[in-house]
């Protein structure tokens, strides 16, 4: 017999409470996984969103928060054009509108000049693109269609106005298929932003140094003035930088720590509860094993052994959750323009260590008590 | 020059701080290498305290207990002390009831240097030591009183200890089982050389020693020698 094997017979004698205890852990490690699986898959639809276009700047009024709320006059694009070493701009507006019969209640619109690049980044799986002048045309997402019951050929109001959707669109990105995307004078006039864009993407030339390429342009860019001389009050932030600041995001990650911070510490009591619980019906048999000459190290592991052992055992179940919950997420209609679907190796990882963090907090004051339990004091209990 | 004994004490008192129960007061005893010696007084003389301080379960209130003349409260590791030179069989048995027998004389082996192998091996020896090789893979509650004693023995001689501590271990047996669980004792003593101390009731199985140290009120009261050695001097 090997000292794992005994440890196991320990887990399997009591079968209902391992059970519980795992199915604890296991809930714990699902809340962990998936909410931060969550967080994590919609900073890296934001950042594909950029990455694979290969966006190197995002142009925004400066010390706007959200790419959402910042305005810039579409005219500052010719500026940006004329910089060395600036490939490409993209000027574009972007508005949130709601579907209230459809229970949406935050979809992006997107308003794109007739020849924009982003179009190309579309693949359309029924009907068109909007065409010049298509100003009462829209396309939508392949998940927003799905999720307004809507084909191309139906009117669809949006704030307001019946707009026709001439074309349902597939993209490599969530939140592109969750949108609908007009022609950017269409989107000005509907949201009463006439001449203004929310930002630009800026592809930059290719450089052997492209780090140095992209500060040199971003202070450019800074520079830029108007006619009367004055500054734009724009500034031009690398995309994974964006990103990363975005608060929207940065509070989405900071709820889903705090929950699962919370659901970490009910864990670990629940482990710590039933090992306390095993421990103390165990005090007779540590007796005799202390007694027939066992160390308390031995003791300890033997006890953090089992923890641990019940702990991983959760976190398999709750990683298998956590992963079959997020899949499920994706068909909810509310969030599944948001979520990605994809749980990411790092979060699995993240989930395990934490997995072995609530053994190990759960299981050390058992394994002290235990270890220290009076043999013979032991020997006596009942 | 005189043998040093195996286990000696020195004025070992013991007294439990609720209640002030003094259950040793300066016990001064000495047992020599394969000597086979029993302890027998009324419930509550303190004979099972007296075991328990002898195989360092316990540390005294003052006084001390020598193995092979090194001090018990000097050693820094107990554990190691009970796990290599000391054998433990108690009233109860205290098998693991989710074990199988093999697997029971096996836990103490854990402490020491033998691969998984080996210790299934010798555990399969010593369960062939204590007539129970037909035995090897039922668990405690499938066998008999006896039977459960003699894998507890096997268990107990699992390390090569130098001395079996037994605390009443035919106290819950019927008197045939006892006879048998003796005889056992009676083998590793004469045939193995162990040395052993026995707590126990009664007069048949305390004549079984070489040696019968009563106790009364946590003192040693008188000590006997008893027809066993005789026979055991006129055999040697």
């Amino acid at each position: 017999m090997r000292f794992y094997q005994f440890i196991l017979k320990n887990i399997l004698q009591r079968k209902t409470r391992s059970a519980l205890t795992i199915i604890g852990v296991a809930i714990a490690v699902t809340a962990v996984v998936a909410l931060i699986g969550v967080a994590d898959g919609c900073e890296r639809s934001f950042r594909d969103l950029y990455d694979k276009r290969g966006v190197d700047l995002l142009v925004l009024r400066a010390g706007a928060s959200e790419r959402i709320s910042s305005t810039i006059p579409q005219r500052v694009g010719e500026q940006l054009r004329q910089l060395p070493g600036v490939r490409s701009v993209t000027g574009g507006l972007m508005d949130v509108v709601s579907f209230e019969e459809a229970n949406l209640a935050r979809v992006l619109v997107h308003g794109w000049t007739f020849d924009s690049g982003l179009f190309d980044e579309l693949r359309m799986i029924d009907g068109r693109k909007p065409q010049r002048g298509d100003n009462n045309s829209v396309i939508v997402g392949v998940v927003l269609a799905k999720n307004l019951s809507k084909k191309t050929g139906d009117r669809l109001e949006i704030a307001g106005r019946e707009f026709t959707i001439v074309g349902i669109y597939e993209s490599f990105n969530v939140y592109l298929n969750g949108s609908a995307v007009m022609l950017l004078p269409a989107l000005q006039t509907l949201m009463d932003r006439l001449g203004d864009v929310t930002g630009f993407e800026v592809v930059l030339e290719d450089s052997p140094n492209k780090k140095e390429l992209i500060d040199r342009v971003r202070r450019q860019i800074s520079d830029l003035r108007r006619s009367d001389g004055q500054p734009w009050g724009i500034e031009a932030v690398p995309t994974a930088d964006y990103v990363k600041s975005t608060s929207q995001l940065q509070m989405v990650k900071g709820m889903a720590w705090m929950t699962s911070a919370i659901a970490l510490i009910i864990g670990a009591v629940g482990v710590l509860n039933t090992m306390i619980m095993s421990v103390f019906e165990r005090t007779r048999e540590i007796g005799i094993l202390r007694a027939i000459g066992w160390r308390k190290t031995r003791v300890v592991r033997l006890i953090l052994y089992e923890s641990i052992l019940l702990s991983i055992a959760g976190a398999i179940i709750g990683i298998f959750a956590a992963v079959v919950l997020t899949r499920a997420l994706t068909m909810w209609p509310l969030v599944n323009g948001l979520v990605s679907g994809e749980v990411s190796a790092q979060v699995i990882v993240q989930g395990v260590l934490i997995a072995l963090a609530v053994g190990l907090i759960g299981g050390a004051y058992p394994a002290y008590r235990g270890a220290y339990l009076l043999p013979t004091e032991a020997l006596r209990h009942e | 020059m005189s043998e040093t004994p195996l286990l000696r004490t020195e004025r070992l008192c013991k007294t439990y701080p609720d209640g002030q129960v003094n259950a040793l007061v300066e016990v001064m005893l000495s047992i020599r290498r394969g000597e086979f010696v029993a302890i027998m007084g009324a419930s509550g003389s303190g004979k099972s305290t007296l075991l328990n301080l002898l195989g360092g379960l316990d540390l005294p209130t003052s006084g001390d207990v020598y193995f092979e003349g090194q001090s018990l409260s000097s050693m820094p590791d107990l554990d190691r002390f009970r796990a290599s030179k000391i054998g433990f069989v108690f009233q109860s048995f205290f098998l693991l009831p989710t074990l199988t027998a093999l697997e029971n004389v096996q836990v103490p082996m854990f402490e020491g240097p033998l691969s998984a192998r080996q210790r299934s091996a010798k555990a399969s020896e010593l369960m062939k030591l204590v007539g129970m090789s037909h035995r090897l893979h039922h668990r405690p509650p499938q066998l008999s009183v006896g039977e459960r004693q003699r894998i507890a023995i096997a268990r107990a001689l699992a390390n090569d200890p130098q001395l079996l501590l037994a605390d009443e271990p035919t106290g819950n047996l019927d008197s045939r089982t006892a006879v048998e669980v003796l005889d056992l004792f009676a083998h590793l003593h004469r045939d193995k050389g162990m040395t052993l101390i026995l707590v126990t009731h009664g007069q048949e199985v305390a004549d079984r020693a070489q040696r019968i140290i009563r106790m009364r009120d946590g003192r040693i009261c008188a000590e006997e020698r008893t027809s066993s050695a005789k026979l055991n001097v006129a055999t040697s």
